[in-house]
């Protein structure tokens, strides 16, 4: 059968080949992906065969002979020469095999024919691009192989993706050509890795044909990449790996045992990247490797109680971030040996035992949750120790594609019928955003997150948002539509990173920043300090110096910390926000309220203190309210801004951020000097209503904030106002967001304002119509 | 006169156009209707067959009922009835198999309907191996409850061929081929287990096909089953090699021995070749040397599937070395398939969904 198959392939390489193409430039090429495959097959068929039909092998090989000679050789030995003859050698030595009865050499001559012609194909492929022929390089990409496919990742598509642009005009050749060799590069280096695998899997069961096919296997993708081994190692590095590949493949072709010749090959290719990751990738690898470690333990102990799986799917998730760490490390590996053998080592056997662990639990032999965690803290705490430091500045890469793949995981359980699921996945991702890429955001596209927020929760324009889809269990599809556009308005949040700033623009957001997050506070300071200053409300002076002092010194120490665990630290910001923020709202309605009063209940105050005696308690609770007033007032968007700045420390360094900081406060100070002149000079009821308008301002946006921020955490359901779409800015500066809850109770903070201001006044003008005696 | 020359001139431009891309001139749209009338075709079989399954094991379950589930009674009494109904179950099992294999490609590769899969063939039971598992419980007539048992083959295969004895009748050894010799597999089957099973499956393949017919085929859905499923041949040729098929005796597998895991894969690469019949096109006017690449190749890989199997039926015992080196052939071709075809969906600019 598969001779018909590779004669009919023959026959129709030669009708049809190219010939609805453009002409090819070597016009006795055929296709050669498919001559490539009819030798390839033609070997197998003759591996198949030999031991019980000979003359079928016999034929079967000269069937791949024919086949190569018709359909690549003349343009392989055009382009490398000495390629074409060690192909024509492997062939040759297929053809003694057989005539010889030796299954394992013919197996591995099948391998080396194989990965000779993969070989080919890529100088074909570079070649075509510098000559500038793009359909000649697209033909012959067409031969080639690919990483193996796994649950996360799909075949790379770099290499097509590259030579198209070329044809269009869009990239270089040389460009293109090192895009192409990346691709493939990294395609055969993995191709080599699980060669080598399966290598050891075949010398255990005693797979002697096995043995020799993937010996070959390896000594063939190395031989591709050896140029770039060269590169990195030298010539007599180069020339040592492959002594200890050509060892390699003779033991494995003998009766001899392959553990020695096999520790040489690993050693030499300890360290070694054939297509050495940038930078920039490999932060982003490092990323994914600590944020795939951090959920691993989290989903494990989500699906475990009482030594039971109780959730599998929480199980399968685990192992599917771990299977994750473990591509993410793979690709680290090579340049963390060469910084750090020792602990290199420790994290891979690390790694491989809590896969392990995991995949014990799926099977009902369930580790205990804090062993996972302890496994994988182990682990986070050595990748920690072994990668560079300016690798932990660079996540948010990782981020990016961490949130994408929560969010296909959040539609895979839709689709499954498992709306928890689907929200816990849709959290998992939006708390990633939130702790990660936002505070950079919030500095350089400020305008692209609040339409990601209201698609995680309840929607923009004719796209209902992630939360409440899920809530309703709508239909996948309708899931997966908001999915889509949330996916492509994280591509241009990571467009807007990529961009940066110049310092000029680090250090205008840094200012902005600072005097917008300041502006509330610096307001109500200055207000509540000029309705202070009549000499006996002085005293309470102090404590609102004192609050708004050691708030500084907070938001100052958060710094430090943030400094040493920023990533660990940022996923609490929004609770701590929304705490701080509940609390400076109630102790600001407190104040308000006992400032509209004491205004005209001054005589009464006393009279109450007096009467009560309770004068010392009293004043320690005004004391202690101005002082927890000027701290929360200030700390409460204390950490939320050190978040940001230190986001933008990354970008551009301490100082110019700083500088930004400078000028923000500066600003700062000036409004609150300027409102406090202002006030101060203003007759004493006019100074009320004005400081009660200011109070009530920050009173509104600080209730909107709040709001917010506990809509984010989860602690207040979100319905949004659908027929209203604010703009991002309402909410940044005024805490204006479209949700019911956030407009009503901000609506009732004005009422409270409002009303305590009136009801202060009657009760004002209650008291100067009562007789004399009465009010005494 | 000068425009007619120029109509001339185009026309002739079109003409040479389409004799050099014949594509072209076939259009450019995928037949996605196709795929899903052919996915809706699988389904009614699927739900035909098990619809007699389970008739089989209303009549099965009847019959025990009388014999007040004395199975040595019943096999004594009614032996050729018992025979008759438990051969017609087996056919029936068989044409289910081969009808949602068939099919299998499209409902396990499109993420709309894969939950399907998960429970009429994938899923694991709870508690068991690394896969996904079922999602649902097996009420029994009795008020017993299997709970996530796995998936529906693997349930009505095990009972069936009796390759978990907690399902099959005990104390009685039926010949139901009448060839002299109680062989492998020559069981009752538990009729309380037996119906339990036929009534949820009936119910699963109703459901599916209700969700077939809302499903609306995209591109994204068809290239997405291809590069997903193509590249799933190593699980299955790993499930023949530990079947009884190639390891006899020594099988650690309870299933796959009503047929061979061989024929599963050759059924599951023809769907997918009906997939890429329908988007064919759509490559082939982009790029037709490669749409024929891949056309060829899928066939190649099914033809090959094919006569492994036919060397199986003539007697052929593959070891599980040949096993593994034929494994890995049939992974290295559909690994090369997948990868091709995410190549043209990534030129066409179409979503492999993940």
């Amino acid at each position: 059968m598969l001779r018909k198959i590779t004669t009919a392939v023959i026959v129709w390489s030669v009708v049809l080949g190219l010939g609805r193409l453009a002409p090819p430039a070597d016009a006795a090429m055929l296709d050669p992906a498919l001559s490539a495959e009819a030798v390839r097959s033609n070997l197998f068929e003759a591996q198949l065969s030999m031991l019980v039909d000979k003359e079928s092998a016999r034929r079967s090989v000269a069937d791949a002979r024919l086949a190569y000679l018709a359909g690549l050789s003349g343009s392989i030995s055009a382009g490398d020469p000495a390629l074409d003859v060690r192909i024509r050698s492997a062939l040759e030595a297929a053809a003694t095999s057989v005539e010889e009865g030796e299954p394992a050499a013919l197996a591995a001559a099948r391998a080396r024919v194989w990965t000779g012609l993969l070989h080919a194909s890529y100088k074909m492929v570079m070649r075509a691009l510098s000559q500038g022929d793009g359909l000649a390089a697209r033909t012959w990409l067409r031969l080639r192989e690919f990483r193996p496919p796994t649950r996360l990742s799909l075949p790379s598509t770099d290499a097509t993706v590259a030579v198209e642009e070329f044809l269009n005009g869009k990239t270089s050749p040389s460009r293109a050509q090192d895009r192409v060799r990346r691709d493939l590069y990294d395609a055969y280096q993995e191709r080599l890795r699980v060669a080598l695998h399966e290598l050891k899997q075949a010398d255990d069961k005693g797979f002697l044909r096995r043995r020799a096919e993937y010996a070959a296997l390896a000594q063939g993708y190395f031989d591709l990449l050896a140029d770039a081994y060269q590169e990195q190692r030298g010539e007599s590095g180069r020339e040592e790996a492959e002594r200890a590949f050509a060892d390699l493949l003779d033991a494995a072709l003998g009766p001899n045992a392959i553990a020695d010749p096999l520790s040489r090959v690993e050693q030499a290719l300890a360290g070694f990247r054939a297509a050495p990751l940038t930078e920039e990738e490999q932060a982003r690898r490092a990323a994914q490797l600590q944020r795939f470690l951090s959920l691993v333990p989290v989903e494990y102990a989500r699906g475990v109680r009482n030594g039971q799986v109780t959730k599998d799917f929480e199980i399968f998730e685990a192992i599917a971030f771990a299977d994750g760490a473990m591509a993410a490390f793979a690709d680290l590996q090579p340049g963390l040996e060469s910084r750090d053998p020792m602990t290199t080592a420790e994290i891979a056997q690390l790694l491989s035992a809590l896969e392990e662990q995991l995949h014990a639990a799926a099977r009902g032999i369930v580790s205990d949750p804090d062993d996972i965690a302890s496994v994988a803290g182990r682990i986070e705490g050595l990748v920690a120790d072994v990668i560079p430091e300016e690798w932990l500045s660079q996540t948010e890469a990782g981020d990016f594609d961490l949130i994408a793949t929560l969010l296909d995981q959040m539609v895979q359980a839709a689709e499954n019928g498992e709306y928890e699921r689907a929200e816990s996945a849709r959290l998992e991702a939006y708390a990633i955003l939130e702790t990660g890429p936002e505070a950079r955001l919030v500095a350089f596209a400020p305008h692209i997150v609040p339409t990601l927020e209201n698609l995680f929760w309840h929607g923009v324009g004719d796209h209902r948002g992630l939360a409440a889809l899920i809530e309703e269990k709508a239909p996948p599809s309708d899931i997966d539509a908001t999915r889509a556009r949330l996916i492509d308005e994280l591509a241009a949040a990571q467009d807007a990173l990529r961009a940066g700033g110049s310092p000029v623009a680090v250090a205008t957001n840094a200012a902005v920043i600072v005097f917008r997050e300041g502006l509330e506070a610096v307001l109500i300071l200055a207000s509540l300090l000029a309705g202070l200053k009549r000499s006996e409300y002085r005293h309470l002076r102090r404590p609102l110096w004192l609050g708004a002092g050691a708030s500084l010194l907070a938001t100052g120490l958060t710094w430090a910390v943030m400094r040493e665990a920023l990533s660990s630290l940022a996923r609490y910001g929004e609770r701590l926000e929304a705490i701080v923020s509940l609390t400076a709202v109630g102790v600001l309605l407190l104040i308000t309220n006992w400032f509209f009063h004491k205004s005209y209940w001054t005589d009464w105050l006393a009279r109450f203190h007096a009467k009560k005696r309770t004068l010392l308690v009293g004043g320690v609770g005004q004391w202690l309210g101005m002082a927890t007033l000027g701290f929360t007032s200030m700390y409460r968007e204390g950490f939320e801004t050190v978040l940001f700045l230190q986001a933008l420390v990354f970008d551009a360094g301490a100082g110019i951020v700083l500088g930004g900081v400078g000028i923000g406060m500066l600003a700062v100070v000036l409004v609150g000097v300027m409102v406090f002149v202002f006030q101060t000079k203003l007759p004493a009821k006019k100074m009320l209503i004005v400081t009660g308008i200011m109070i009530g301002s920050v009173l509104m946006t600080m209730v909107g904030k709040t709001v917010h921020s506990f809509q984010l955490v989860g602690w207040m359901p979100t319905n949004p106002i659908r027929s209203v779409e604010l703009p991002y800015w309402t909410g940044l500066w005024f805490g204006l967001y479209g949700t019911w809850e956030g407009i009503l109770l901000q609506f009732g903070a004005a009422l409270f304002v409002i009303g305590s201001y009136f009801l202060a006044e009657s009760l004002q003008k209650r008291r100067l119509h009562l007789p004399a005696a009465d009010r005494s | 006169m000068r425009s007619r020359s120029l109509v001339m001139t185009i026309l002739a431009l079109a003409l040479a156009y389409f004799v050099a891309f014949p594509s072209a001139a076939q259009g450019q749209q995928p037949d996605l209707d196709g795929i899903k009338a052919y996915l809706l075709q699988q389904c009614a079989k699927l739900e035909e067959n098990i619809s007699a399954l389970k008739e089989v094991a209303d009549a099965y379950y009847g019959l025990s009922t009388q014999y007040d589930f004395d199975y040595s009674a019943l096999w004594n009494q009614e032996t050729e009835t018992v025979r008759s109904l438990l051969l017609q179950a087996r056919s029936s099992f068989l044409s289910a198999n081969s009808a949602y294999e068939l099919m299998e490609g499209i409902v396990a590769g499109v993420p709309a309907l894969a939950p399907f899969d998960v429970d009429i063939d994938a899923g694991v039971p709870s508690g068991e191996g690394d896969g996904d598992v079922v999602r649902f419980d097996v009420p029994l007539p009795d008020g017993n409850v299997l709970r996530q048992p796995g998936n529906f083959f693997y349930l009505a295969e095990l009972t069936l061929w009796g390759t978990n004895p907690e399902w099959t009748a005990q104390g009685v050894q039926p010949d139901l081929d009448g060839n002299g010799t109680v062989d492998f597999a020559e069981v009752l089957p538990d009729a309380n287990v037996f119906k339990g099973i036929a009534d949820a499956f009936l119910q699963k393949s109703r459901e599916l096909s209700v969700e077939a017919k809302a499903w609306r085929p995209r591109e994204s859905d068809a290239f997405t089953a291809l590069v997903v499923m193509i590249p799933t041949m190593d699980e299955y040729f790993q499930a023949w090699k530990e079947s009884r098929y190639v390891s006899g005796a020594q099988a650690v597998s309870p299933q796959f021995v009503a047929t061979s895991r061989l024929q599963d894969i050759a059924d599951i690469l023809h769907g997918l070749q009906v997939v890429y019949t329908h988007i064919e096109p759509l490559i082939s006017a982009l790029d037709p040397a490669q749409a024929q690449q891949i056309e060829h190749e899928l066939s190649a890989l099914r033809d090959f599937v094919l006569q492994v199997l036919s060397q199986e039926t003539a007697g052929v015992k593959f070891n599980p070395e040949d096993a593994d080196l034929l494994g890995s052939e049939a992974q290295h071709r559909a690994t090369a398939i997948a990868g091709q075809i995410a190549q043209a969906a990534a030129k066409l600019g179409i979503d492999i969904q993940g």
